[in-house]
């Protein structure tokens, strides 16, 4: 029962203005955020960095940061469903039928379904994460370097192996942000890796920057090379019909309540694995939805279940990514690198620690997670019309936009005219990896797990007096790494009988 | 390689042109992290070689894989010269902004003018109003809200802010 008092107390510290206050900044910016194309929560927590620093509030921000990355989640589905142009890819899924609800005149009952899904999957998977969490960091605890090391593998491999199309891009872009990661001082022994004889580079390069450079000036530059006029067909929003209960007529609730069941016992246990975030449990969801339904038939036209699935595993899985964050400071998302690096920027290491020495944090850190969804829900339904509006701003005014609060990022953070231009250097380089199709979230695990793995590494050997086969000895360390391993082949087992098979075929 | 027809997306050496880059680059790296010596186990100088090393191996079967499916390149041909003429007017606003008198404000609203003037499609007449009322507003608000809120100074430059 002691989570139970735990998370009560951790009420207790949300429920004060201030930290209310914080909630909803942080839900309504992500919101805003969500609802924007071209501008996601890692680059808005990346940017707040700076400005939560002068704060001096590690709880109040953390709230807010989170607030960011789940409000997202609701205003990405807004997009997915009037623009059919979702903002993040965890969005793609609800957009095949929310699209097509609205196109025809059913957009309120999809985002209803897709709002009160978020929260139904937030509020249960919060719930998992209360029970879950301090179960999980007494087992940390007795996790030793070698462990950790594997555990920061298999992350990688996972995500690598799972974003994006092919494994080849993946690898390079995980390599490319390993590479980024070693610039700077070696923390053991103090030498200066690949600085290149500039001192401004012995600090290593600034998460924000890689992250400004990457997913800002990137996505800008891109956006830049590829101009065409879009003109936005926002589907318009019918006028509220009589009947049913917050847009959603009797059938629509029946038709969603399984599907939002379903989608949270899906995205919450793949969002505590290495995975990747949320993109495939949502695919997983609306596989699942669109051959079990009974009105099948409808899947293509705008079935509800399509969207109510996808959504509430979107948001369930952002509460199982918070388990390995917070109990083993381990990212599986590029957003939870993030924030893994605010607590950084806060002298605060997510791990068991964690649990022991900041409670009321991580406590009410938790407990904003079900305030802020009760927040969101209030937030995004009556509000809509609102977010309609924001999803017509003029995309020039938009990514100049971006552009601006990127250079003050930047600024901001360092003030260093070489770390502009190392954004710089990084947003064409993103630009081009956009261009053949390489996926940048690797490239930020990349930057966080590589030191953290290096360190760990070399910790273990330490510990063993330079004995490799510490790694195989321990049970946990080599299940982890035999898992790694079997992350990395198993994508790829199909698709060599397939592409044999094929083979086979075409010399008959 | 003639120019490019239209159709002939497939035959696109960009993914080819890129590999070998990456190749190029890593192998630079890769002699760079050798030549830095200590290599042993518990050493500074591993980790580096063995990304690079990475680095080298994944980049190589890039090139072989670009070389031999010819990955296809995006169907709609990017234009380069707006992207870089953006990269442009950023690097001199970013040097505007640090070494000269020019101050946060004047320099932010030229700037927003003229990157929104290369994102737009829109002919200028009609756009003109609406984006400079943006950048004068944005970059009052912006400085306004770093200096006096949250005290991070930003150069006030020759406007009497």
């Amino acid at each position: 029962m002691s989570a139970f008092t735990d998370l009560l107390n951790g009420f207790a510290t949300v429920l004060s203005p201030q930290n209310l206050l914080y909630a909803a900044i942080g839900v309504t910016i992500g919101t805003l955020i969500g609802v924007l194309p071209g501008i996601g929560p890692a680059l808005t927590i990346a940017l707040l960095l700076p400005v939560a620093l002068k704060l001096d509030d590690p709880t109040g921000t953390l709230i807010m940061f989170a607030g960011i990355y789940y409000g997202a989640m609701y205003g990405g589905s807004t997009t997915s469903i009037l623009l059919n142009t979702p903002g993040e890819s965890a969005s793609v899924a609800t957009s095949i039928e929310g699209y097509q609800m609205a196109r025809r005149g059913r957009a309120r009952a999809a985002l209803a379904t897709a709002a009160i899904g978020s929260f139904v999957a937030g509020t249960i998977s919060t719930i998992l994460l209360t029970f879950a969490a301090g179960p999980m960091a007494s087992l940390a605890v007795t996790f030793r370097a070698s462990d950790y090391f594997a555990l920061a593998v298999l992350a990688m491999v996972t995500v690598t192996a799972m974003v994006g199309t092919s494994m080849v891009r993946g690898l390079m872009s995980l390599t490319f942000g390993l590479f980024l990661g070693l610039i700077g001082i070696d923390s053991l022994t103090g030498q200066a890796r690949f600085t290149f004889g500039m001192p401004e580079l012995l600090d290593g390069v600034d998460i924000v920057v890689v992250i400004v450079g990457l997913f800002a000036i990137g996505e800008t530059l891109y956006i830049a090379s590829r101009l065409r006029e879009l003109p936005a067909k926002v589907a318009p929003l019918e006028p509220p019909a009589h009947g049913g209960f917050a847009w959603m007529s009797r059938q629509d609730w029946s038709r969603s309540w399984r599907p939002w069941l379903r989608g949270t016992a899906i995205g919450f246990p793949f969002g505590a694995l290495p995975s990747g975030g949320a993109e495939i449990p949502t695919f997983l969801s609306y596989t699942y939805e669109k051959r079990r339904s009974k009105h099948s038939k409808e899947f293509g036209e705008g079935a509800i279940e399509g969207v109510a699935g996808p959504e509430a595993a979107n948001n369930a899985s952002f509460s199982g990514v918070l388990v390995p964050l917070l109990t083993l400071g381990i990212p599986t998302s590029a957003t939870a690198a993030v924030l893994l690096a605010a607590f950084g920027y806060f002298d605060l290491s997510p791990g068991p620690q964690l649990f022991e020495k900041s409670p009321t944090l991580v406590w009410a850190l938790i407990a904003s997670l079900f305030v802020g969804n009760l927040m969101l829900l209030a937030l995004n339904l009556p509000m809509i019309r609102i977010w309609v509006k924001v999803l017509q701003v003029p995309r020039p005014v938009l990514y100049t936009g971006i552009l601006v609060f990127a250079t003050l990022g930047v600024y901001a953070v360092s003030g260093n005219i070489i770390d502009v231009i190392i954004a710089f250097a990084l947003g064409v380089i993103a630009m081009f990896m956009r261009h053949f199709n390489f996926p940048l979230a690797p490239v930020i695990l990349g930057v966080i797990l590589g030191p953290m793995m290096e360190t760990q590494f070399r910790r273990a050997l330490l510990l063993s007096d330079n004995d490799l086969s510490i790694f195989v000895k321990r049970p946990l360390t080599l299940t982890l790494l035999v898992l790694a391993v079997l992350a990395f082949a198993l994508p790829h087992v199909p698709k060599l009988f397939r592409r044999k098979r094929l083979a086979f075929g075409e010399e008959d | 390689m003639t120019a490019p027809t239209p159709g002939a997306a497939k035959a696109a050496p960009g993914p080819l042109i890129a590999g070998v880059v990456l190749l190029g680059a890593g192998v630079y790296l890769l002699v760079h992290a050798l030549s830095a010596g200590d290599l042993t186990l518990g050493g500074p100088g591993l980790a580096p070689v063995i990304v690079t090393g990475l680095w080298v191996a994944v980049a190589a079967c890039y090139v072989v894989t670009a070389f031999l499916e010819r990955i296809a390149e995006a169907e709609d041909k990017p234009r380069w010269l707006t992207p870089f003429l953006l990269l442009g007017g950023l690097i001199a606003y970013s040097l505007i902004l640090k070494f000269t008198v020019v101050g946060y404000v004047l320099a932010t609203v030229v700037f927003f003018v003229g990157s929104a003037r290369l994102l737009s499609v829109r002919p200028w007449r009609e756009v003109i109003v609406r984006d400079v009322s943006v950048a004068i507003g944005l970059s009052l608000a912006i400085y306004f809200v770093f200096t006096r809120l949250l005290g991070i100074a930003l150069p006030a430059g020759v406007l009497p802010l």
